[in-house]
């Protein structure tokens, strides 16, 4: 202890207790921009989590290149039929959409459509915590991005919120971190729900929906949307995004209430390419 | 010990816990086990606390917390004040009561493990986030896969320690 206290052991606890404070009061402060050391770090190290993220996607499309190629292909045949059966779908829903349109001119009900001004990113970091869901990504608010702005994927499915902000990267947490929380809409009913993380969830990449409306039956598959509110009552995101789909139906400990087993829509093992919604206008 | 000399031995350790922080940050993370991604980081300050002593320890540990607070999130500046605790805490425990070899360092990495999940475990206890068991078992799961990896990152750190100078004792 003696040389500890003789080689400026309690400078160094000093120095370590201010910049804990320094960036646990700048945090508190500016809440979602990211603090000085982050911000500094994250801009050195970008160039580099952008590059070790291609070698690293290279490796694992050199892999799946060898030793996935025969189910690749049985996949490829699936969606195949998959695009088939769905172009039927939507050839027999043309004639349901123009009588749509023609009830709504009818009705003089404005058009609804959602437009959304987003802004592509790479991932270029998973979280190494246990503890909680989180990616890093390669816009920042160099590029207009904000916190609490919504991500999705290339198909429209809901990835997660955008939590931190640095200059050229942002960190976000996804659909199944436990502090995320919003509201849901089952699509086959148009029941309104609470769509949220569950820490025994999160390492099986699944989260739950609670609070359903009374009497209503769930099935397996059924797909959940966001409602484009918060539980706070403030439209953070759009509505009609893919949240993810029921995979069964429990009851909380009590029996009292059921909720829900979500898988979420996006792969969050596999994502590479996101979406930030940065503006939208949704007209319902 | 020059200053050239100090400044090469701070040199030489910060490149040791690249390769450390760029398998947890950018493979391991990809490649869960069961779920369960290991903490690679505080072994690093285990390491260099139980091979060079109480200040070098919490010196280190201050860069390394930095580090991981930026790198894994949590509660801001938290990970500054535990880690460079951690280093200090662990360089006396070797210096005084363990040995500075391999046992040692193990012993203080699962202490170490254990106080930073047990910590995690109390702040969300007091949030309500969720139930103790839960927890318990992800702390458990995410100690034994980090202990894994203790013999890597102390022969790293040791071939480290056997080539930087040291000061000399008259």
């Amino acid at each position: 202890m003696k040389d500890f206290l003789r080689q400026n052991g309690i400078l160094i606890l000093v120095i370590a207790l201010l910049l804990a404070l320094i960036t646990a009061v700048f945090s508190f402060t500016f809440n979602g921009i990211a603090n000085p050391f982050a911000n500094l770090a994250g801009v050195v190290a970008t160039p580099f989590r952008n590059g070790l993220n291609a070698a690293v996607t290279w490796a694992e499309g050199v892999y799946s290149d060898t030793f996935e190629r025969e189910q690749m292909a049985q996949e490829l045949e699936w969606y195949k039929q998959r695009v088939a059966e769905l172009e039927a779908e939507a050839r027999a829903g043309e004639a349901a959409s123009r009588e749509n349109e023609r009830l709504r001119d009818l009705l003089e009900f404005q058009q609804k459509h959602s437009e959304l001004h987003t802004e592509p990113a790479t991932v270029t970091a998973r979280g190494s915590s246990n503890w909680s869901s989180t990616l890093t990504v390669s816009k920042g608010s160099a590029a207009g991005v904000e916190a609490g702005n919504c991500v999705i994927d290339q198909y429209g499915n809901l990835v997660g919120l955008v939590s931190e902000v640095g200059l050229n990267w942002s960190s976000l947490i996804t659909v199944v971190d436990v502090d995320l929380e919003l509201g849901g809409l089952i699509a086959r009913t148009d029941g309104a729900a609470i769509v949220e993380g569950d820490f025994a969830l999160m390492g099986e990449g699944r989260l739950k929906l609670t609070f359903l409306p009374e009497g209503t039956r769930l099935l397996a598959g059924d797909t959940i949307l966001t409602s484009g509110l918060r539980s706070g009552g403030t439209a953070t995101y759009p509505s009609g995004l893919v949240v993810g789909h029921v995979e069964e139906v429990r009851s909380d400990e009590g029996g009292m209430s059921d909720y829900a087993i979500l898988a979420p829509a996006t792969d969050l093992e596999s994502l590479e390419q996101v979406f930030i919604i940065k503006e939208f206008d949704v007209v319902e | 010990m020059t200053t050239r000399d100090f400044c090469i031995k701070w040199l030489a350790y910060i490149l040791a816990l690249l390769p450390v922080w760029f398998l947890e940050s950018f493979v391991l993370s990809r490649f869960p086990l069961m779920g369960v991604k290991p903490m690679l980081l505080p072994f690093c300050v285990v390491a260099v606390a139980t091979l060079e002593g109480a200040t070098a320890g919490a010196g280190f540990g201050l860069g390394v917390g930095l580090l991981f607070d930026i790198s894994a999130g949590g509660v801001p500046g938290a990970m500054i004040l535990l880690m460079a605790l951690l280093g200090l805490g662990v360089g006396l425990l070797a210096q005084y009561v363990l040995r500075q070899d391999f046992v040692g360092c193990f012993l203080c990495g699962v202490l170490a493990l254990c106080t930073i999940d047990g910590l995690r475990i109390a702040l969300r206890l007091l949030g309500g986030v969720a139930p103790l068991n839960v927890m318990l078992t992800l702390a458990g799961k995410e100690i034994l896969w980090s202990l894994c990896f203790t013999p890597l990152v102390y022969l790293l750190f040791r071939w480290v320690f056997r080539r930087v100078p040291k000061a000399t004792v008259l």
